[in-house]
Order: C-alpha cells, then sequence, then structure tokens
C-alpha cells in the first residue's frame, strides 16, 4: 500500500466517523447528565427510535427538518418525563423500568411507521440534512472536509458538549447535580433538592435521545425501518461509562465507536467473502473492549441507580 | 452563668416514632458561650431531639424560640439560616470531592460560576480564625476521620453557624484527634459559638462541658451545670439504677482443648509484614485479649484466624488440628464464632429479617435446615430467644436488621454468637457504640461464657474492657506481640505504652 492509499483511508474515516458517532453521541450526552444526578436510562435506545420515527413523520409530512428534531426533541423529553415519574417519584427499579422504555419505544416505533406507511410499501424517504461548506476552507486537503463540511446539527452538538461539560464541571448547579447523583442526602441536608435535579436530568436525557434517534433518520438514512437503532442506545449507555461521566472522553468513545463503523464497510469492500454481518458486528466488540480495558475500573456516581427515599 | 439569656429554647418537644416515643415532652436550651452536653444511652432520643432542632424532623407538637422568638425550622437550610449547624455521625460529605467542592454544595453565595478561588479565600479566613486546618485541595475519601470532621465542622461556620451540634463527635477518633478536636471545641466557644455535644461517655461530658442535659427514655432526666454535678448523679440519670463497674464473677472449670496459633505471618503490599511470626495459646474457659492501637495487624490476625484471608506462613491448630488451610465452613464447624467490628456489612445481611440473621453460621445445619428444606419455626423461636435474653429493643423477628439501631443489632449479633454452641469466640470491639447499661450486659455475657467454658479471644479498643474482662492479655505492635500479661499483673501504664511502640 502506499502512502496517498493510506491518507485516502484516513480522511474517508475522519469523514465518515462524524455522522455515525453523532446519534451515539446525542444520547450518551444525555445519558451523562443522567447518570451523574444518580439515574440509570437504560431505555435510551427505545427512546432513540421514538425520536427516529417521530422525526422522520414530522419532516415526511411538513418538510420541514428543524421542526422534526424539535418534535422529536420533545417526545424524548416526555419519555424521560415518564421513566422520571416512575424511577424518581415512585422509586421503582431503574434497570426494569429502563427495560420496559426500551420495548415501548421498540414496539410503538414500529407500529407508528406500519400504521402511516403500510408494511409492503416501499420505504418513505425524506432528503438528509444539508452540509455546510465553506468556501476554500472546506478544500483544505486531508482535514478540509472533516472540519469545515459537516451538517449544522454536528456543530450544535460540539457545542451542546462544550456547555454540558461546563455546566457539570464549572457551574454550582452542575456541583449540585453531580452531589445527588453521589449522595442525595448530603444534597438535601445542604439545602439542594435531589428530586428537581433529577428530574432536569431525565428530562435533557430524554431530550437528547430524541435527538440522537432523529439524526439517525435525518442526518444518515434518510428514512425508517424497523429497529432502524441497532443497539445504539445500548452503546451510548455504554460509552458513559467508557468516558468515566465525563463528557470529553465519552465524545472520544463515541468518535472510535464512528471510526470503527466506518472502517467495516471499507473492509466490507476490500474482503467481501467474509459475510457482511461480522463486520456489522465489529463495532460493538470493540466498544466492548473498550468498556472491558477502560471502563471496569471507572468509578461511577455512588448513588446512581438508587431511588431517593427522604428520611431513610 | 445562670442570668444569662438562652438563644435557642426548645420547649415541650414531643416526637413520637412507630412503636417509640423518643421525645417525650422535652424542654431543652442552648446558651451562649457555652459547650452543652446531650447526654443520654443510646436510644434515649438525643439525636432525634437535635435533628428537629436541624429541621430533619418535624416535632408532633412542642415549640422552637430563637432569642424569644417563636420559629418554624422546617428543613436544614432554614436552620442554617438560624445559624444551627448540625455534624451527623455519619458525615455528610462525598468522598470523591475534594473540600472546596463539598463546601460549594448548594451554596447561596455563589451564583452560576463555581467560583472555588473565592470560597477558597473565605475558608482559609475561617480556617485562620479557629485554627481548624485542612488542606482545601484534598479529597474527602483521602482523609482521617479527624479531617473529615474538621471539614465537616468548616462546612458549617463557613455558612454562617452560632451553634454546632455535633453527633457523638468521639466515637470514631483516636485519642489524639479527641485532644485536637476538643481544643477546636474551646477555640469556638472562645469566639462566641454555641456547641452541642450529643454523647453517651461519662468522661467527655466532665472534659468539655459547662451544662449538662441528661435524657432517659425520651425525658430530661437532669439539667444543671457541669461544675455542680458528680459522675454518679449523672450515671443515675442515665440509666435509673446505679451499676457497678469491674464486677464479674468468675469461676474456674477444666475444659480440654486450645486453640493455637504458631508463627503466623501476613505480608502486605510491598512484602512489608503486617503480622510477623505471631505465636500464642487460647485455651477453653479463658478470655485472652489483644491490645493494639488499631492498624497494628490485630484486625488481620482475627480475620486469619477465622479464615477470611489467608496467611504467608504459620499455623492454626485448632483443638489438635490444623485448620490453616480449612476453609471459613469447616472452621465454624469445629466450634469457632466471630463477631465483627463492622457490625451491618459484616456482622448480618442488612436487608433481611431478624430471624434469618439469626442463623447466620448456622445456616447449613439442623434444626433449621433439614434435608435442604429450611424450618422457619426453629429460626423464628432462636431469633426470638436472641431478642429476649439479650433484651434487643425490637418489635419482632421479622424486622430487618438494618432497621435496628447500631447498639441493638450489637446486642443481637453478640447474642447470636453467645447462644449458638461455639467453642471459641472472637470478638473484635463487642461493646463500641453501646450504652453503659449494653456495654455491661455484653460483658457480663463473655465472662459467663468464658465460665461455661467458651475459650473468647477479645480485641478491643478499650482497653479498660480488656482489664476488666481478660484472664491474660497480649500486645500487638506493628504486627508483633510485645508483651503479655496475666491477670495479676495487669497495669494500663504499661500495656498502653506498649501499645504506643515504647519499652515499659
Amino acid at each position: 500500500m502506499n502512502v496517498a492509499l493510506i491518507i485516502l483511508i484516513i480522511e474517508t474515516i475522519l469523514i465518515g466517523m462524524i455522522p455515525r458517532a453523532m446519534p451515539i453521541f446525542a444520547s450518551a450526552l444525555g445519558e451523562t447528565v443522567d447518570q451523574s444526578a444518580g439515574i440509570l436510562n437504560l431505555g435510551v435506545e427505545g427512546i432513540m427510535l421514538m425520536g427516529a420515527i417521530t422525526a422522520l413523520l414530522v419532516d415526511f409530512f411538513y418538510h420541514n427538518p428543524v421542526l422534526a428534531f424539535l418534535v422529536a426533541g420533545f417526545v424524548g423529553l416526555i419519555f424521560g418525563a415518564i421513566h422520571g415519574i416512575l424511577v424518581i417519584s415512585m422509586k421503582l427499579d431503574q434497570t426494569v423500568i429502563g427495560t420496559a422504555i426500551w420495548f415501548v419505544g421498540w414496539g410503538l416505533s414500529g407500529v407508528l411507521y406500519a400504521a402511516t406507511f403500510g408494511l409492503s410499501s416501499s420505504p418513505p424517504t425524506v432528503p438528509t440534512l444539508p452540509h455546510i461548506y465553506i468556501p476554500y476552507l472546506t478544500n483544505i486537503p486531508f482535514f478540509g472536509r472533516f472540519i469545515f463540511g459537516e451538517d449544522p446539527l454536528v456543530y450544535i452538538l460540539i457545542g451542546a458538549l462544550i456547555a454540558v461539560d461546563y455546566f457539570l464541571n464549572h457551574t454550582k448547579q452542575g456541583l449540585n447535580l453531580r452531589t445527588v447523583g453521589h449522595d442525595p442526602r448530603v444534597a438535601e441536608i445542604m439545602g439542594v433538592n435531589p428530586y428537581l435535579y433529577r428530574y432536569a436530568a431525565v428530562l435533557f436525557g430524554g431530550f437528547m435521545a430524541g435527538i440522537g434517534g432523529a439524526y439517525i433518520t435525518l442526518g444518515i438514512v434518510g428514512s425508517f425501518y424497523f429497529d432502524i437503532t441497532a443497539g445504539m442506545g445500548f452503546i451510548a449507555v455504554a460509552l458513559v461509562y467508557f468516558g468515566k461521566w465525563k463528557p470529553y472522553r465519552v465524545f472520544v468513545g463515541t468518535l472510535i465507536f464512528g471510526a470503527v463503523y466506518v472502517f467495516y464497510f471499507m473492509m466490507e469492500d476490500l474482503y467481501p467473502k467474509i459475510p457482511y454481518e461480522f463486520y456489522q458486528m465489529l463495532p460493538y466488540i470493540v466498544t466492548l473492549i473498550m468498556i472491558l480495558v477502560i471502563g471496569t475500573r471507572a468509578k461511577p456516581p455512588a448513588s446512581l441507580a438508587i431511588p431517593y427515599i427522604k428520611g431513610e | 452563668m445562670n442570668t444569662k439569656e438562652p438563644i435557642i429554647r426548645m420547649e415541650n418537644i414531643v416526637k413520637v416514632f412507630p412503636n417509640v416515643v423518643a421525645n417525650d415532652g422535652i424542654n431543652f436550651e442552648i446558651y451562649p458561650n457555652e459547650v452543652h452536653a446531650l447526654l443520654g444511652e443510646n436510644g434515649a432520643g438525643k439525636t432525634t431531639l437535635m435533628n428537629i432542632l436541624y429541621g430533619l424532623y418535624k416535632p408532633d407538637s412542642g415549640n422552637i424560640y430563637i432569642y424569644g422568638k417563636k420559629v418554624n425550622i422546617k428543613n436544614p437550610l432554614y436552620a442554617q439560616k438560624f445559624g444551627i449547624g448540625m455534624v451527623h455521625q455519619h458525615f455528610s460529605l462525598i468522598p470523591y470531592f475534594n473540600v472546596l467542592e463539598n463546601i460549594s454544595i448548594g451554596l447561596n453565595e455563589l451564583k452560576i460560576n463555581l467560583n472555588l478561588e473565592k470560597v477558597k479565600k473565605k475558608l482559609e479566613e475561617i480556617m485562620k480564625k479557629y485554627g481548624l486546618l485542612v488542606d482545601p485541595e484534598k479529597r474527602i475519601e483521602e482523609m482521617s476521620v479527624g479531617e473529615m470532621q474538621r471539614v465537616e465542622i468548616l462546612k458549617l461556620l463557613f455558612r454562617g453557624a452560632n451553634v454546632l451540634i455535633l453527633d457523638e463527635p468521639t466515637s470514631a477518633l483516636t485519642p489524639q484527634e479527641v485532644d485536637e478536636l476538643f481544643r477546636s471545641i474551646r477555640d469556638l466557644v472562645k469566639e462566641g459559638k454555641s456547641v452541642v455535644i450529643i454523647t453517651h461517655k461519662l468522661y467527655e461530658v466532665f472534659q468539655i462541658s459547662d451544662r449538662i442535659t441528661v435524657l432517659r427514655k425520651g425525658k430530661v432526666t437532669y439539667k444543671g451545670l457541669t461544675s455542680e454535678t458528680t459522675q454518679e448523679a449523672l450515671v443515675e440519670a442515665m440509666i435509673g439504677k446505679s451499676v457497678s463497674f469491674n464486677d464479674f464473677s468468675r469461676e474456674q472449670i477444666k475444659v480440654e482443648g486450645s486453640l493455637r496459633v504458631e508463627g503466623l505471618t501476613l505480608y502486605g503490599k510491598g512484602n512489608v509484614p503486617i503480622i510477623k511470626d505471631v505465636t500464642f495459646e487460647l485455651k477453653r474457659g479463658e478470655i485472652l485479649g489483644i491490645a493494639a492501637v488499631a492498624g497494628n495487624g490485630e484486625k488481620e490476625l482475627i480475620d486469619i484466624i477465622f479464615g477470611l484471608i489467608k496467611q504467608n506462613s504459620g499455623k492454626i491448630i485448632l483443638d489438635g488440628k490444623e485448620i490453616q488451610n480449612k476453609p471459613v465452613k469447616n472452621r465454624i464447624e469445629m466450634g469457632l464464632s466471630f463477631i465483627p467490628a463492622e457490625r451491618l456489612t459484616r456482622g448480618v445481611a442488612a436487608g433481611l429479617a431478624l430471624y434469618y440473621n439469626s442463623i447466620l453460621h448456622d445456616h447449613w445445619s439442623e434444626p433449621y435446615i433439614k434435608h435442604s428444606i429450611i424450618n422457619e419455626q426453629e429460626m423464628r423461636n432462636f431469633a426470638r430467644k436472641i431478642i429476649k435474653s439479650f433484651e434487643v429493643v425490637a418489635k419482632s423477628e421479622e424486622v430487618l436488621a438494618k432497621q435496628l439501631s447500631g447498639g441493638n443489632l450489637q446486642k443481637f449479633i453478640v447474642g447470636r454468637e453467645m447462644l449458638r454452641s461455639s467453642k471459641y469466640i472472637l470478638a473484635v470491639n463487642p461493646t463500641s457504640g453501646l450504652d453503659v447499661s449494653a456495654t455491661q450486659m455484653v460483658r457480663q455475657a463473655l465472662v459467663n461464657m468464658r465460665n461455661s467454658g467458651v475459650g473468647i479471644l477479645l480485641s478491643s479498643e478499650d482497653l479498660d474492657e480488656l482489664v476488666s474482662v481478660s484472664d491474660r492479655i497480649i500486645v500487638m505492635y506493628k504486627g508483633q506481640i510485645v508483651g503479655s500479661f496475666e491477670r495479676h499483673e495487669f497495669d494500663k501504664i504499661k500495656i498502653g505504652a506498649l501499645m504506643l511502640g515504647k519499652n515499659a
């Protein structure tokens, strides 16, 4: 292999990994905030599916991607609120409820799709998001396209990353939220309302999972099919552990996932004899290994997945 | 002193919990520039009363006045606004955060930006003023208990606390740390603060307090200045009857058998010896005390004998059989019992009912298990027997272990190990955190067991306890036995010096 080819491969991976990483990243960023407040939301997968179908329906009928994202985020927020009522106020088991949320999103998204478009018709399509090309800058070789040629949501999500990291680590409210995740009893004694912060976290987490799901339909595929998320929601949850609840690390984790995803597309072209299911499995295996190697030593918020019962 | 007006007056406070009246019409006053000791046995209602003042509980009736004005303290935030701060026995700190972050949680002075520099500046002023020093950047999880306590007090001072309530502040401190704490308390009072200390330790009251209120079963039984009272009067107020100390009748019966440890050695990280060549013999019908400052291998020694840690070399011989390579279960079946120091985490399964907990150590054997079937009735009977004979305050055997107060739980565990038929008992701090009468009861039980032919290896932080119940005492220092005393040779000063590594 010559140098030019290697550079081409790297460039392809760089350009391709961003859109692949974004749905997971949006959801994982929400989950990071969720978990920092002590809420484990295993239902991300289901909420992403709801976001994906919602975005398709809105964009298909109203041709307005901005509206589609907002409505998808709102639906995610509703799911987050339901999750919150069940696990924060009713103090039910977070693992069980998270799984239930996943199933509801999984089934409901399929039903909505089938009820609207039928089962046999060819899948409906919507245009994917336009990319922003900046004259000259985008044409910089190697990483011009990578940095200056993404769709608007990518830049918005990068902004969200910076904002969430600043919020968690450099604001009083962020400290309060992390306190709630470590020990809600301490938070309460210090005059911080644990329920308030936990609700805020689940609403944000739900909203971001909705956006993440919407990005699959509007940012990558331009359509919807049953179980389109294919486990990305669970990868998002896993990458929060990999990222040790630090937004920037979580971001890096999702980029690695995206890179492996693109890599498997290329390998599939190079070695078509190996069944494509094997390649499809690769990103998930890499994520698993990443977590095994790095994530096992991670120290989760001390009260993660433990409901707060006043006075106990 | 008596002409002073109280800052805080609690009047006729009543608080009823299911099954128990915690506070039964209590009047309590806090005066400026004073250390007020709130004295009483476990479950007397001390902490409940202070939690009411701190806004954690709502009283069923009664009023609170601050500077003569009636107030309603709805939650800790209100209490803090009124200048009241409380340090609980379980610290309210996030171990993962450093001092500055812990102080900044929910801090009103900060708006949005977490300006730790600003917090640090103010903290340093407070530290200087009261002589309470900690490293502001240090994480709580890296701190000693004494340091954590200082952080807790600083946190309250930071929020402008005028009245500091300390719940059992000395229970987890070393003697040096206790001295330091008492010095700080005096400095605080000098600077115009008032301090309430909740305790059940009599001698502390005389060391530090100006005024005393004694509670018993939810009622005030004594109130007055420390300078005008006596130890006897307080004991009587606390427990209602006078108890005698050090008065155990010893009988000698001859039972064959011994637990022998030969050349036991354990290495820690980097091949540093934790236990080095320890040899001793515990006979049946004898109490052998281990005197050591915490962290000198005494904990590991007990764990090794019970089989929880594997030794690097050495032998453990129980009634003539080597058991050093046997699993815990075998050792239990051969007659070994264990009363661990960590009662809630190692002594019981916290989330299970008492009757399940009553058969731990025997949960594979008859009469509780017959042909793999649990006999619940037998378990319940045994649990009831423990509850009855050790005066455990519990509604029934169905109560969960974690719902018992610390003292009651310890009585339950001690009762369990003593009522099961064992030949040797390994006991670690069996009376720590217990009140006077419970302590007396446990010690009596230990001696009774000894009289009936059980060998007891007793590791205790309380030298008085060792001296009062042991037949022999061995002293451990840096993993080695540095001294051995027969009962008639007991000398607390000599033993204490050896514990600190000095030559007696």
